[in-house]
């Protein structure tokens, strides 16, 4: 005999799939919240302790999830600079943090990061992530991966450093470099997430 | 590629593309004939590399005749994409003749870095490298994929999605989404009910 009442379970599976695909990508943080753990002391290339909260600018903040071994940090790793030194004249904070476990990529070690700052003239804060916890709170999933705070301390951009990382000619959405002028005029960021690929953060201690 | 070869494919295009005329495989048929004139590799006479965008993948991994369909997104300078390619061809062998399509797509910069790699790697079968700015080619393929590499998606025989992760993966994951989406197919692969 066939039942009146077809069975629920496809229907609801098929829901849940609809609602695992259409949802944001979990973890990430969300436009409007704080930077998390910005107390924690990461150490600097110079050797200093310093924390997010301790290079937050009176204009907002941004924070650069980098790393030395990736060719797609190496191929954006001058308009980086370039955007993190203009965020800092406008009264921007500005840090990079590398996550990666050094274990995973020697070229990720606390030595070769203080080269790669001194070569490439970083006029910002390298840091190293210990624990990787600080990216792990971010969400932040591969690198370069940015998150532009405002004055208020709220997350306003979160994404890629431009549209083309292998031909800076070909570039035609600068949308770090358009987030950073527009919160240093106060202004609401335009194109507010976006994204690029980038190479996977090797956690400490797995994922 | 041989004559054999060559044939098979110019008949799958051509059969695809007489079903859905509206499918983007212009490009996909003009690379092939592309890569049949340029010198074959030498280690891996079946290998091609075909510019693909993000829909001319999704359309590919719809077409018929496969019972589940594995898109990994890799590139060269990604370690875990290299440490985990060997795990997602020996898959492909287990499965291939229970219908399982495998499609390799290089995000590399430089096509050449890809197919020596894939040379290397043995593999003897056409390839994807990605078309497009990365922002469509990534929210197109899954909106809640953050752009890091390496990344999979695997298709059921109708051309739904139906697991997607970034980052590495070993066979045994593979292997459960594959038979997983296998499971869901509306229209078995007959060779599926021979397992």
């Amino acid at each position: 005999m066939i039942s009146r009442n077809p069975p629920r379970w496809p229907a609801l599976a098929a829901a849940t799939l609809a609602i695992a695909l259409l949802a944001p990508r979990a973890g990430a943080l969300a436009l409007g919240e704080a930077a998390p753990k910005s107390d924690v002391l990461m150490k600097n290339v110079d050797g200093r302790e310093l924390s997010i909260a301790s290079v937050q600018g009176a204009k907002g903040t941004l924070v650069l999830f980098t790393c030395n071994h990736c060719p797609w940090v190496k191929a954006w790793e001058g308009r980086m600079v370039q955007i993190a030194a203009q965020a800092r004249q406008r009264g921007i904070g500005a840090i990079a943090i590398n996550p990666n476990d050094p274990a995973a990529y020697p070229e990720d070690s606390y030595e070769n990061m203080q080269k790669r700052a001194r070569e490439r003239g970083y006029g910002f804060p390298y840091v190293v992530d210990s624990t990787s916890d600080v990216a792990r709170a971010f969400g932040a999933t591969h690198t370069p991966e940015a998150f532009l705070f405002d004055a208020r301390g709220a997350l306003v951009y979160h994404g890629a450093i431009d549209d083309n990382a292998r031909q800076p000619g070909k570039v035609k959405a600068r949308y770090l470099s358009d987030a950073v002028k527009a919160v240093a005029a106060g202004k609401p960021v335009a194109a507010a997430e976006t994204k690029a690929l980038g190479c996977s953060i090797k956690f400490r201690g797995g994922k | 590629m041989d004559l054999d070869q060559l044939a098979i494919h110019a008949n799958r295009f051509l059969a695809v593309v007489r079903r859905v005329p509206r499918l983007p495989f212009v490009t996909l048929a003009i690379a092939a004939l592309a890569s049949c004139s340029a010198p074959p590799a030498s280690r891996s006479p079946g290998l091609t590399i075909l510019p693909a965008s993000a829909s001319d993948l999704i359309a590919l991994a719809a077409r018929p005749g496969a019972s589940a369909t594995l898109v990994n997104v890799w590139a060269t300078w990604c370690v875990p994409c290299r440490e985990e390619f060997p795990d997602l061809l020996r898959l492909g062998r287990r499965y291939r003749e229970r219908g399982l399509r495998l499609m390799l797509v290089s995000a590399d910069f430089d096509s050449a870095a890809a197919r020596a790699f894939l040379v290397t790697q043995g593999v003897a079968f056409p390839t994807y490298f990605k078309t497009g700015d990365d922002m469509g080619f990534i929210n197109t393929l899954s909106p809640r994929w953050s752009g890091a590499l390496p990344a999979t998606f695997v298709y059921d025989g109708a051309g739904r999605l139906v697991r997607f992760w970034e980052g590495k993966a070993g066979h045994g994951q593979f292997e459960q989404a594959v038979r997983a989406a296998m499971g869901r197919t509306d229209r078995p692969h007959p060779k599926e009910k021979t397992r």
